[in-house]
């Protein structure tokens, strides 16, 4: 399914309400992306208030996924969609619902990150938290481009870049072990970085859900569980397959 | 209606034929058979020109060639000569658009093209240096699909002022200012320009000014520590006294300064909205207006609270606000004058107005008050004191609680500040109490 074959409805009032749903999530992908930065920045800049406003504000994402839920039910209902249009709802239905979830991540990160602000600053300023953070910031982008021009290709390169958040926090873990043990005054301050850690993780995997939703709405296929090198071949396939066609 | 000369000779020709016909079925016999004869021909002949017109139509280059005139060769030639000319003007297009593409390239700015729906019509080379735009994928795509800072989204279903600022997705650490522009039929045109520097170079000043200021609060606090000592040492020689209760004043006006410079840096560098405590404002009001009756020599000083209204605000902002525009009022305003402050209703909103019988501001001069360090007269504000910073202090609070300032003066008469804030901002007592900040959320 391209972009361009969202418009081909019988019934254009049809066409809309796919495009107005598909263009809330994003609109929602975007306020999710916008908290995460915030969280992190109140981090970085040991800004307590601005870390309890990303907490304040994550009611708004909520609210967000029940209104794009309900819309998904009312055209589920009174359209029937089939095939393409079937699977898009389906796919949006699983997006909201872990876009909901990386907004609690950040939610997180921005409380941590308020009491983090008024204690003691390690000489790197949480360098490998933020570098963590700009690569989950980079896959949830991804997720989210590749979400919004269903592009199976980007979606995959998403995918594989989870494996390096994964290494990153396993590195995050074990100093974080290695500093407690030496020194169990910080234990406190170090757990606490080691659930932002923790958080960010997690929307990284989040975000690889979201990718795997997109093959599975550009191409039909479920590729959940089945494994990175089982996922990229399939992908290859069909992208081959697209373009002997065209 | 003359008959073209073509037409005319279309027509000679088939009367002749039929003629001919006609006296050959006369010579031979069977008249009938040989017109019907005749002019199986003639349609034949016409099919023939029809089929070969059609297939000239159709795209195929030659053209039929055997025949220099009559009906159906000039047809073909104007044929001809319609061709000729949509394919120069093909190849003027294609060259125009070329231009228009190679010169938009250059562009450092991006240039977007939307619908009425924020779809993408078009953009040039810089949106995709800046944004991150496929060229090969992403026309058709609604623009918010893509740039999804909420800032951004909801600026393009209101643009609220002229532009909004947003870091750039594409990016790290750039941050982009756009602005949109509607124009032809529902269309708009979405400019984006790289303002990395400019927000950089904002940067360096506030944080040059903060760190100014709080380096130089220092020293001044030991020299008015030892201004102090000496002001109160009975063996300090008369012919001192004077001099070091001067410099205690100009040591006080200082720290003034560099205190009301601090909390302007505060101000700018905030969110731009600010909190939303509850405020007892009248109570407030009342309270800087006791101070200031205490030291306001003569002048006469009212205060008016017509409606129980409440703000919701940051209350040490709220009390810059006040105080500031109280303390010019009293400063600017001879003995005998009065100075009127009150808090009313204003529409949905409120407005707080201090209004005096000073000395007033030149109408030329009064959009410049609220800069830092104007004066309106240096000569008469280095008598009168005061910091110079003061209006932009509430300049800039007052923007962060969404309200506004107006300024009426007349030289000599006296001058009214009314500071507007809107409905968002008013609490009735009683009512909703103001929303703090909600506590730690359990992680």
């Amino acid at each position: 399914m391209e972009v361009e074959d969202l418009g081909h409805h019988i019934s254009r009032r049809f066409n809309e309400d796919l495009e107005r749903v598909r263009n809330a999530v994003l609109t929602m992908g975007g306020l999710v992306e916008d908290q995460l930065d915030r969280a992190m920045r109140a981090l970085a800049e040991a800004d307590s208030e601005l870390g309890l406003k990303v907490a304040e504000n994550d009611a708004k994402v909520n609210r967000m996924e029940v209104s794009i839920d309900e819309e998904c039910s009312r055209i589920l209902a009174t359209r029937a969609p089939a095939a393409g249009d079937l699977r898009l709802i389906i796919a949006i239905i699983k997006t909201i619902t872990d876009l909901e979830r990386v907004g609690d991540e950040a939610e997180k990160i921005g409380v941590l990150a308020a009491r983090l602000a008024g204690q003691e600053r390690p000489s790197t300023n949480y360098r490998e938290l933020r570098n963590l953070a700009q690569h989950v910031k980079e896959m949830l982008r991804g997720a989210l481009d590749a979400f919004a021009r269903l592009d199976a290709k980007a979606a995959l390169a998403v995918v594989k870049a989870d494996d390096v958040v994964d290494e990153e926090y396993e590195s995050i873990y074990r100093q974080g072990l290695t500093f407690m043990i030496e020194d169990p005054r910080t234990i406190s301050r170090v757990m606490d970085t080691m659930w932002v850690a923790r958080a960010l993780e997690r929307i990284g995997d989040h975000a690889k859900n979201i990718c795997e939703y997109v093959i599975f709405m550009v191409h039909g296929k479920d590729l959940r569980y089945t494994g990175l090198d089982h996922i990229e071949a399939e992908v290859q396939e069909a992208v081959r397959r697209r373009e002997s066609r065209s | 209606m003359r008959l073209p000369q073509r037409w005319v000779s279309q027509l000679g020709i088939l009367t002749t034929w039929l003629v001919v016909a006609l006296l050959l079925g006369a010579w031979f016999g069977g008249v009938s058979w040989w017109i019907v004869g005749a002019l199986g021909i003639y349609l034949a002949h016409v099919l023939r020109q029809v089929y070969l017109l059609d297939r000239v139509l159709e795209g195929e280059k030659r053209m039929p060639s055997f025949e220099t005139r009559g009906l159906w060769a000039e047809m073909f030639a104007r044929v001809d000569k319609i061709r000729a000319k949509s394919r120069s003007r093909k190849k003027k297009y294609h060259r125009l658009l070329r231009e228009v593409w190679e010169s938009t390239g250059v562009l450092r700015d991006a240039g977007i093209i939307l619908n009425a729906a924020n779809e993408i019509l078009w953009f040039n080379p810089a949106a995709t240096r800046l944004l991150g735009l496929d060229p090969s994928r992403d026309i058709g795509n609604r623009l918010d699909n893509l740039v999804r800072h909420p800032d951004f989204v909801r600026h393009l279903a209101e643009p609220k002022g002229e532009d909004v600022t947003i870091p750039s997705p594409h990016r790290p650490d750039c941050w982009l200012s756009i602005t949109l522009i509607p124009y032809g039929q529902n269309q708009r045109l979405a400019i984006v320009r790289d303002i990395t520097r400019q927000m950089r170079l904002e940067t360096m000043r506030r944080d040059f000014v903060a760190n100014a200021s709080h380096e130089l609060r220092s020293p001044l606090t030991v020299i008015s520590g030892y201004l102090d000592a000496l002001a109160e040492d009975d063996e300090l020689p008369e012919s001192w006294r004077r001099p070091v209760s001067e410099m205690q004043r100009q040591a006080e006006r200082m720290t003034g300064i560099l205190e009301d410079l601090i909390e302007l840096t505060r101000l700018e560098s905030a969110e731009p909205a600010a909190r939303q405590d509850f405020v007892d404002i009248a109570a407030l009001l009342g309270q800087i207006v006791d101070e200031f009756r205490q030291r306001a020599e003569g002048k006469t000083l009212e205060l008016h609270v017509e409606t129980d209204a409440a703000l919701l605000g940051k209350e040490v902002e709220i009390h810059s606000i006040a105080y500031n525009l109280i303390d010019n009022a009293v400063r600017f305003t001879p003995p005998s004058g009065r100075i009127d402050v009150t808090w009313r209703p204003d529409g949905d909103g409120a407005a707080l107005v201090v209004a005096d019988t000073g000395i007033g501001i030149p109408r030329d001069q009064i959009a410049r008050v609220t800069e830092r360090f104007y004066r309106v007269d240096p000569g008469r504000s280095r008598a009168t004191g005061g910091t110079g910073l003061g209006l932009a202090i509430v300049k800039h609070a007052l923007q962060r609680h969404g309200g506004s300032l107006e300024i009426d003066s007349r030289e000599g008469e006296g001058s009214t500040f009314t500071c507007r804030f809107p409905a968002a901002r008013i609490a009735r007592r009683g009512g909703e109490a103001g929303r703090t900040a909600s506590a730690q959320a359990a992680v």
